[in-house]
């Protein structure tokens, strides 16, 4: 028998193995193929990045792909070889030298990786079509999804993965340089947990992991208030709360974890029962390499819950900003621009609703804190005459258009006293006792800034004895229009010529907003996506490796006379041990991130990040229940 | 009778092939006894073993344990059965390469509703006699062989089983640890009057039973009791007998 039958029989026996590592190496080719497909497909990139910034999101997404990729591949590769170390070995015990061995594993893997590469390519091009018919959903655009087949896509993504199939090979060689025959006659029987007794220092490292996270969950709280003060503490405290809960985490999986197994295990002394052989004491004994790749996962499924709960809040948010911006469908400039698109809309049938009202500008204090110097607040100021359905009393204000990033500088909440001032003496206090999202003036007028309702009475004694503002210029009127039946295409179509007046149109930010954040969206999910499948899948290839190892204690267990149900009532905690802490501490670290930065991306918080974690929980719960599932079968089939 | 075993047949393999493996077996196991079953490969001593012991399930015929027959149970009263009068020690020790030396002696006991106490007094009993009672923090990989074994033993002993089934138990000890592991089992045997029965190919080690059966082609040759014959006289008895039964051995003499 030669060298090339031998690799043959190998690989029709081993498939039952090779179908994990083929599966995994599909499932990368054809996610990395089908982002970049979408990235280069013209018809696509005509439609949705017209901007650089979307072509640029793209890239980085691509990017990131790539660099979870090559983790991926490189981690189902090693526990791929590790599980085939016997036979490795066996290699080596008839005479084989380390090189010929090598040979082989470069023969087996050439195959089964172009392979793999030539199926995800397929796979990934039907998946592309699919995305790009999600995406044109997502940010509203009509466009017959028809793509083709694009050879530089093809390309790229052969010469990525060529790429990583060298990193595979250096692994595969260092592999077998590193492990001594003897090692692998020996791998996965030896215990991972240090031998020595758990001392001081593990405690304390411990309990140092939580200070750390507990810290940067701290920390992360304060940041833009801190950070408002002092804009280089911004990145400054962003990179220090990136290290205290990265590192914190490690330090909590390796010590804090084994610390509370082991007080766990010594309070037994001995008395294990089935569940504690087959959670605890099975997790404890591949301690290392579990504290690392719980950091990992924990990490993972932090950044990408975080990047998509905040691409959510954005997207949620969108229709709500638009009615704290933009509350007409039409603004325009003067009163004849308002005449003249009154003309141009009868003539073609629609009838509208004309608003012209009159404001003021105030400078006002609060009586609260603000980073921001005093001096420079001004609000516009409306009567409650101007604007229909509110009616106040003369000690009231009432706030509109306010956005959650303005807690920062104005922390407007009901029952704050407000004082009007101007240069002179006059002084005039009011309590805000309402307050909404909603805005009665478009941005570009308010600048932003929310806009204050007073009584009528109030608005007039304002009037009188502004003089302060005069001087800034502020805008002091509005001319907008309704669409007495609905706004359409057809009308802003119309009206968006040349030769006509300028105007803004709530259709058209609408439009452009949820493009953007649409396709913000669609990038951070789909790498939200990959992170899951890629963590899931780790976490699952971890287990059936586990699983494969400890078959035997298993099968011994069956003998001593434990049933099938006991033996799977522990495998059960450990998979809510394995699955769940990971998950838990990345949801606690995501709710923490989203919590601190939320606002600069929308009005809502609780609501999408919630359906975010919910959906991305069910999706991580299948890779448990799966695991559960491999591990009930080889425990069934054990005896 | 503590086991009685009446016509056990057994056969593997589908309707068109068939392999008869046990052609009908009587066998019986007095309360106290140590009997050991010996033939040659193929001959059917595992799957007898196996079959004892609830491991697996007959073809036909009937086993009684305490007069009660196991052999019509289901899987979840057959496992109850195994964990509470049932020992067990094998050739390739089968210990849990993730549990430390204490606590794969102890996991028998972690079923039973007994105070830690009790059960720390059983286990240092029984550490003791095997002589183990320093290894209890190692793990499985850090020990030899013949410690391996010990712990298979006080694994199997601890709970105070009715009977305990050990397969090729010295299979993979070398003479010395094999005689230490098989005198221990003849104290155990006689001190707590447990009933052992042991399958091995090994004359010596059949010399430390009481009683040896001899299987050919699936059926009992004979057997043979030692009685009051030294352990020297009794072990050329045992030779002899292999001589006659033939097969392989016939050459190997």
């Amino acid at each position: 028998m030669n060298l090339n039958s031998l690799i043959i029989k190998n690989f029709s026996r081993n498939l039952k193995n090779y179908g994990l590592y083929i599966f995994a190496l599909v499932f990368s080719v054809s996610l990395f193929f089908s982002l970049l497909t979408l990235t280069l497909d013209d018809k696509a990139s005509k439609e949705i990045s017209q901007s650089t910034m979307m072509t640029s999101l793209f890239s980085v997404g691509a990017f990131v792909i790539v660099i979870i990729i090559i983790f991926f591949v490189m981690y189902a590769n090693l526990i791929f070889i590790k599980r085939r170390h016997r036979e490795l070995a066996l290699f080596q015990l008839i005479g084989m030298n380390k090189s010929k061995v090598f040979r082989i594993l470069l023969v087996e893997n050439f195959f089964i990786y172009f392979g793999s590469l030539i199926c995800g390519i397929i796979l990934g091009f039907f998946i592309s079509r699919l995305l790009l018919m999600i995406l044109m959903n997502i940010i509203g655009v009509d466009l017959l999804v028809e793509m083709n087949f694009s050879i530089t896509a093809a390309l790229v993504t052969a010469g990525i993965f060529i790429l990583i199939f060298i990193f595979l090979l250096i692994q595969n060689k260092y592999f077998l340089h590193r492990h001594q025959l003897i090692d692998l006659l020996k791998l996965n029987k030896v215990s991972e947990a240090s031998q020595k007794p758990i001392g001081l220092a593990t405690g304390l490292f411990g309990v140092l992991g939580i200070i750390m996270v507990a810290v940067g969950y701290f920390l992360s709280t304060k940041m833009f208030e801190w950070a408002m003060e002092n804009p280089i503490l911004l990145p400054v405290l962003m990179i220090g709360i990136l290290v205290l809960t990265i590192v914190g985490s490690y330090l909590l999986f390796k010590c804090g974890i084994a610390l509370i197994l082991n007080i766990f295990r010594k309070r037994k002394a001995g008395h294990v029962n089935v569940n504690d052989v087959l959670s605890t004491t099975s997790i404890m004994f591949k301690m290392r390499s579990n504290a690392f790749l719980l950091t990992v996962i924990t990490v993972i499924t932090a950044i990408s819950i975080t990047a998509m709960s905040l691409s959510y809040i954005n997207y949620y948010s969108t229709e709500k900003m638009l009615e704290s911006t933009e509350p007409y469908d039409y603004t325009v400039e003067n009163k004849e621009d308002l005449d003249y698109y009154e003309t141009l809309l009868k003539d073609h049938g629609y009838d509208i609703e004309k608003y012209e009202k009159t404001f003021m500008s105030s400078h006002v204090e609060m009586d609260m804190e603000s980073p921001l110097p005093e001096q420079e607040i001004s609000y516009p100021i409306v009567s409650d005459e101007e604007f229909e359905g509110y009616d106040l009393k003369n000690n009231e204000v009432y706030v509109t258009g306010t956005l959650a990033i303005l807690d920062f500088f104005t922390n407007m909440e009901e029952g704050t006293a407000v004082t009007f001032v101007n240069d002179d003496s006059y002084e005039k206090t009011l309590e805000i006792t309402k307050v909404y999202t909603e805005g009665i003036l478009p941005s570009r007028l308010t600048f932003g800034m929310p806009v204050l309702i007073v009584d009528d009475q109030i608005y007039q004694e304002l009037k009188e004895n502004e003089a302060y503002e005069k001087e800034h210029d502020m805008p002091t009127e509005l001319f907008a229009f309704n669409i007495v039946d609905g706004d359409n295409d057809e009308i802003l179509e119309l009206m968006d010529k040349e030769e006509n007046p300028s105007f803004t149109s709530k259709q058209k930010s609408y439009d452009e907003m949820i493009q953007m954040s649409g396709m913000l969206m669609f990038i951070l999910g789909y790498l939200g996506f990959a992170f899951l499948l890629t963590s899931g899948c780790i976490l699952y290839f971890k287990q059936i490796d586990e699983c494969e190892n400890e078959k035997g204690s298993y099968r011994v267990l069956r003998k001593l006379g434990f049933t099938n149900n006991e033996i799977l009532r522990g495998l059960i905690y450990k998979m809510i041990i394995s699955f769940g802490i990971p998950l838990i501490i990345g949801l606690l670290h995501s709710l923490f991130a989203v919590k601190s930065g939320w606002f600069i991306f929308g009005i809502e918080m609780w609501k999408p990040t919630l359906i975010v974690m919910l959906v991305y929980t069910i999706l991580y719960s299948i890779f448990s229940l799966m695991s559960l599932l491999y591990y009930k079968r080889t425990v069934n089939n054990s005896l | 009778m503590l086991l009685q075993a009446s016509n056990i047949k057994k056969s593997y393999g589908n309707k068109f092939n068939r392999t008869e493996v046990l052609k009908g077996i009587d066998l019986s196991l007095g309360k106290g006894e140590f009997v050991s079953i010996m033939g040659a490969s193929g001959s059917g001593k595992t799957t007898l073993l196996n079959v004892l012991s609830s491991i697996d399930k007959v073809t036909s015929g009937h086993i009684y344990i305490d007069g009660f027959d196991f052999t019509t149970l289901k899987d979840k009263k057959l496992a109850d059965f195994r964990k509470t009068d049932l020992g067990f020690i094998f050739q390739e020790y089968n210990l849990l390469d993730t549990l430390t030396i204490k606590e794969n002696i102890m996991l028998p006991l972690s079923i039973r509703s007994m105070s830690k106490k009790e059960a720390e007094d059983q286990f240092n009993t029984i550490s003791q006699q095997l002589g183990i009672s320093e290894l209890a923090d190692k793990y499985p990989s850090q020990i030899s062989g013949g410690q391996a074994q010990r712990t298979s033993a006080a694994r199997a002993f601890i709970h105070q089983p009715k009977i305990i089934f050990a397969d090729e138990p010295t299979g993979a000890l070398d003479s010395k640890s094999a005689s230490d592991l098989l005198k221990k089992l003849q104290q155990l045997n006689e001190n707590l009057n447990t009933s052992v029965l042991m399958v091995t190919h090994d004359a010596t080690a059949a010399s430390f039973s009481n009683r040896v059966v001899f299987l050919k082609d699936g059926l009992v040759y004979t057997s043979l009791t030692r009685g009051d014959m030294s352990q020297d006289d009794y072990y050329s008895e045992i030779l002899d007998t292999q001589r006659v039964l033939g097969g392989v051995l016939d050459e190997s003499k």
